[in-house]
């Protein structure tokens, strides 16, 4: 062709070749042996004398000319041949020399692999495809797999020497970590089934046989917190030892090794451990303890599930004898505090040491439902704690203080069965609280009711609420009272009122005794001026809530300020005509009950410090033969001394089973009323759905009892609101 | 039975003196017309007529001088006149027959309708039918019939439930029929424990109760719906050895 000038511009036809220069075969193998020479110079470490471009062409030239076969195979063989040499040499390496050998050598494989991929690009572009062949840089690797790794003398030797490495770094020692990545991301380069299957799945089976003796090791010598320690630490260098030289695809296997043996093989020897197990840690708080065996529980099956039923079995035991225990049962505010102690401990580990777990949450809710309702009295102490705190307990508080306790309160509140006999106990303890005026704060009170209202319905605040209502609107008639008729009452003894609706308050029938002269002139005064204002109305004097406050003088001159009971004034007032009166005489004059009165003269002279009356005999109880002097000796440093008792306390025996017994009656009612809603709406039910529906409906109140609700049923049928299926005895259908 | 058919069943029965069961039959069979079952009746060979005026003559017999309606007296000697006890249950039968409301009385209509039903009119007929109506409380579906009737005649006409000891007397007349092992630890069992009256529950559940569930408790079904009274009972036979669980 010209060269020189512009193009001149004339058609330019460029002619092929007429002569086709083949490639003669002698050629063709002249040229192969220079290709050869050179992948044994690269192999040499000899690649610097060597010309890229004159060999890429030769290659070129092979390829073109249709001898890719010749150089392919030649390739094949010629590596093939370099490398059972090299796997020789690598066989001699003597110990520690070995891996490092091997290693070398891939290295160098390597680069070699790359330069003559390089030179033969286009026989991998072009023959290789066409023909269907490994491309050259896999065929490198598959060949140094099956001549190098795959060769019996190399084979399980480096098995052999990567696993004990391993064991080596397991028991302390420092090994070569570098190298040991270069091995394994050699592996993995050669295909992730070289890896699997020439190191890893071996290297599993070991760690499992090594991590099986030494947890049977651990064990015997071990407290379930060490144990848990050292099996934390294994986990963590596992997972740091896969970060550092082996494929990540191992740490998910690796780690489930050392969780299957170390943990999932021994959780119930561990939880169960005497002195140390998790019992032990719950009782103590050990929180880092709990912490660590919830993380690592957490990652075997059933893990967490082991913990929670054992610790479900443990608060209930625990629980179940705090509520039977006779001698924690007698004290029922320091009972509930003792709960609200255990729920607060419990709460705690949970929180801290569990992560909140809900699932423990739930079962730390259903052991304390579980044996709080073992109890029958669990209802009436609750109440008696929260008329405690309302009462003193609280003095001083602030409003978030108050708010806490109530919440913790409302807390066991939910877990009681039986709410309706709290709903019982609660107004009868209000009621005395209102009527003794010894409440902390009338905003802790409230916010008691706001707090019953959200948990159980407006039903079951609207007496209590009435209860309030009731105290208010008495404060205003009595100052209405003294407003207009101050004069008519010039001198005489100041009264005040509360007038109960009957309805809201706890029904006591009370029979009327004689009250003193003076008394029940104001009283009759008062009587009149509010029927006077409220027509229709009926009022009764309730005489066995009320209190006094008397101004008495004794021997010496010295004054005191008595606050009584009703009862006792009536008694106490016998004395201004006379020093001294039989048992009978009080009992005629003042006409109140028997047992009440014993009760009220025992206080009024049998108590040191109290006695303003004295008896003869000087014994402790009250008998019908005894008589009763005004006590003249009497001394008190306090100048009000305060003998009424008023104050809300455990019931006594006889006192529970009457409420029990109100409560009882209250259920039927309801059970009733349940049925006949249920049955209105179904119109035909089978007796275990009646009975499973009412349970249902009342559950929020209380439990009831299948017998009970079967009684009522017959009754209704008695009284022809439901009647028997003439065909299937268990059905019932609506009469309307 | 509707309200028309009834009607035509007191119709016949009225007319031809028969029993309401050859009434039902001849209705039957001319498709509840009451001019074919004329025929059909009369055409048949008799079974059992009754002449009115022979059953107002037995009535006049019996009834109380002053009023109209047959009292104690009479009843006593209504049975002597059949040659049975008072107490013999074959009464109760006949009282059902009747439909009669209370136990020692028979107003009028009761006792004409009874014993045309049982299709006789002389006391020669009745005593003669005395096997058979006895036979009748062979019969399954009638035996509860006339057991549920118990409940409301042995009852007094005010009350609503029917006294324990009235219901214990009948009880051992009428379970005697059935021969059941526990009739006498049933009639124990109540005046222990529970020593109220009956209710009309209890009384027609126990007739199940007998027929349903084996002496020895064996196929006794706690959730069976059974009266409360019936589940204390087994409570009691298990406490006091009767039975084992």
């Amino acid at each position: 062709m010209s060269g020189g000038g512009p193009p001149r511009k004339r058609n330019f036809k460029i002619e092929e070749f007429k002569n086709r220069v083949e490639l003669n075969p002698k050629y063709a193998e002249r040229t192969w042996k220079v290709l050869e020479h050179a992948i044994h110079e690269i192999y040499n470490h000899n690649a610097s004398g060597l010309s890229f471009e004159e060999l890429y062409r030769s290659a070129y030239n092979m390829v073109l000319h249709k001898y890719g076969e010749k150089l392919y195979g030649g390739l094949e063989s010629t590596m093939t041949r370099r490398l059972k040499e090299i796997s020789r040499s690598i066989e001699v390496a003597q110990g520690g020399l070995f891996l490092e050998e091997l290693n070398t050598k891939w290295m160098d494989h390597n680069k070699a692999l790359q330069m003559i991929r390089d030179i033969l690009m286009y026989m991998d572009r072009t023959y290789v495809p066409s023909s269907s062949r490994t491309p050259v840089h896999e065929l490198g690797l598959n060949l140094w797999r099956d001549h190098i790794i795959h060769s019996p003398m190399i084979h399980s030797r480096l098995l052999d020497t990567l696993l004990d490495l391993i064991h080596k770094e397991r028991m302390g020692e420092v090994i070569n970590r570098g190298l040991m990545r270069s091995i394994t991301k050699m592996l993995m380069d050669l295909g992730p089934a070289v890896y699997q299957d020439d190191f890893e799945k071996p290297f599993l089976e070991v760690s499992a046989s090594f991590y099986s003796g030494e947890s049977q090791e651990f064990i015997q010598c071990c407290d379930c917190g060490n144990y848990l320690k050292k099996s934390e630490r294994r986990l963590n260098e596992e997972m740091d030892r896969v970060s550092h030289y082996l494929d990540a695809g191992s740490e998910a296997k690796i780690t489930s090794v050392v969780e299957k043996e170390m943990i999932a093989n021994h959780m119930h020897r561990l939880v169960h451990m005497e002195n140390s197990g998790l019992v032990n840690m719950l009782i103590d708080d050990k929180y880092d303890d709990l912490a660590r065996m919830y993380n690592l529980f957490r990652r075997v099956t059933d893990g967490l599930l082991t913990i929670r039923n054992l610790m479900t079995s443990y608060l209930r035991e625990t629980g179940k004898q705090l509520v039977t225990d006779p001698e924690k049962l007698k004290d029922p505010v320091e009972f509930v505090q003792r709960l609200l102690n255990e729920k607060d401990k419990h709460d705690k580990i949970i929180n801290v040491a569990f992560g909140n777990d809900k699932t423990f949450q739930n079962a730390l809710n259903s052991s304390f439902e579980y044996f709080i309702n073992l109890n029958n009295r669990s209802p009436e102490f609750i109440s008696l704690y929260v008329d405690d705190k309302l009462r003193k307990g609280l003095k001083g508080a602030t409003e978030e203080d108050v708010e806490v306790i109530l919440d913790k309160v409302m807390m066991l509140f939910r877990y009681l069965q039986e709410k309706d006999v709290f709903e019982k106990y609660y107004k009868q303890h209000l009621a005395k609280r209102l009527l003794s005026g010894k409440t902390v704060s009338d905003d802790a009170e409230r916010s008691m009711i706001v707090k019953l209202k959200t948990e159980c319905g407006y039903q079951f605040t609207s007496k209590l609420e009435g209860m309030f209502t009731d105290m208010k609107t008495s404060q205003d008639t009595m100052q209405d009272f003294y407003a207009k008729k101050s004069e008519e009452l010039g001198d005489g003894p100041t009264l005040d009122v509360h007038i109960l609706t009957t309805g809201s308050w706890p029904t006591q029938p009370c029979p009327p005794c004689n009250l003193p002269p003076e008394i029940l002139t104001i009283c009759d005064k008062f009587r009149s001026y509010y029927l006077g204002t409220h027509s229709g109305r009926r009022l009764t004097w309730q005489t066995n809530m009320g209190t006094a406050d008397i101004k008495a003088t004794f021997g010496k001159g010295q004054k005191h300020e008595l606050n009584v009971s009703t009862y006792q004034m009536c008694v106490l007032m016998l004395f201004n005509s006379t020093d001294g009166l039989t048992y009978k005489d009080i009992e005629q004059y003042t006409k109140i009950p028997a047992s009440d009165l014993k009760r009220c003269l025992q206080s009024l002279a049998c108590v040191k410090g109290k006695n303003v009356l004295r008896k003869e005999p000087m014994s402790k109880d009250i008998s019908e033969d005894d008589t009763f002097y005004f006590n003249d000796k009497f001394t008190s440093k306090l100048v009000k001394v305060k003998i009424g008792t008023v104050v809300a306390q455990k019931e006594s025996e006889p006192e529970k089973q009457e409420t029990r017994q109100r409560v009882e009656e209250d259920r039927k009612p309801q059970i009733e009323a349940a049925i006949v809603r249920i049955m209105k709406s179904r119109r035909v039910l089978d007796h275990n759905s009646i009975v499973a529906e009412v349970t249902k409906q009342l559950q929020a109140r209380f439990l009831p009892n299948p017998v009970v609700i079967k009684k009522r049923i017959e009754s209704l049928i008695e009284r022809e609101f439901l009647e028997r299926d003439k065909t299937d005895r268990k059905l019932y259908t609506y009469l309307a | 039975m509707g309200r028309g058919t009834r009607d035509k069943v007191q119709q016949f029965v009225a007319i031809t003196g028969a029993s309401e069961k050859v009434a039902l039959q001849s209705l039957k069979a001319s498709d509840w017309h009451l001019e074919g079952a004329f025929d059909v009746f009369y055409s048949q060979p008799q079974v059992a007529v009754t002449n009115s005026r022979n059953l107002e003559d037995l009535y006049s017999i019996y009834k109380e001088p002053d009023a109209d309606m047959i009292m104690v007296e009479g009843v006593s000697q209504l049975c002597e006149d059949l040659q049975v006890d008072p107490q013999d249950i074959v009464m109760l039968v006949i009282s059902w027959h009747m439909k009669a409301s209370t136990m020692c009385e028979f107003s009028h209509e009761e006792f004409i309708r009874g014993l045309q039903s049982i299709g006789v009119d002389s006391i020669e007929k009745l005593r003669e039918m005395l096997p058979s109506l006895r036979a009748e409380l062979k019969d399954d579906q009638k035996f509860r019939e006339i057991y549920n009737f118990a409940f409301s005649w042995a009852k007094e006409k005010s009350q609503k439930s029917l006294s324990l000891e009235t219901a214990i007397g009948m009880w051992q007349l009428l379970i005697n029929e059935r021969r059941w092992p526990l009739i006498d630890s049933w009639c124990q069992f109540l005046q222990v424990r529970h020593n109220k009256a009956i209710s009309r529950d209890t009384w027609s559940q126990l007739l199940e109760f007998v027929k349903t569930i084996d002496p020895q408790l064996t196929n006794y079904d706690e959730e069976g719906a059974w009266p409360y009274l019936i589940d204390e009972f087994v409570e009691y036979l298990i406490e006091n050895g009767v039975v084992s669980k």
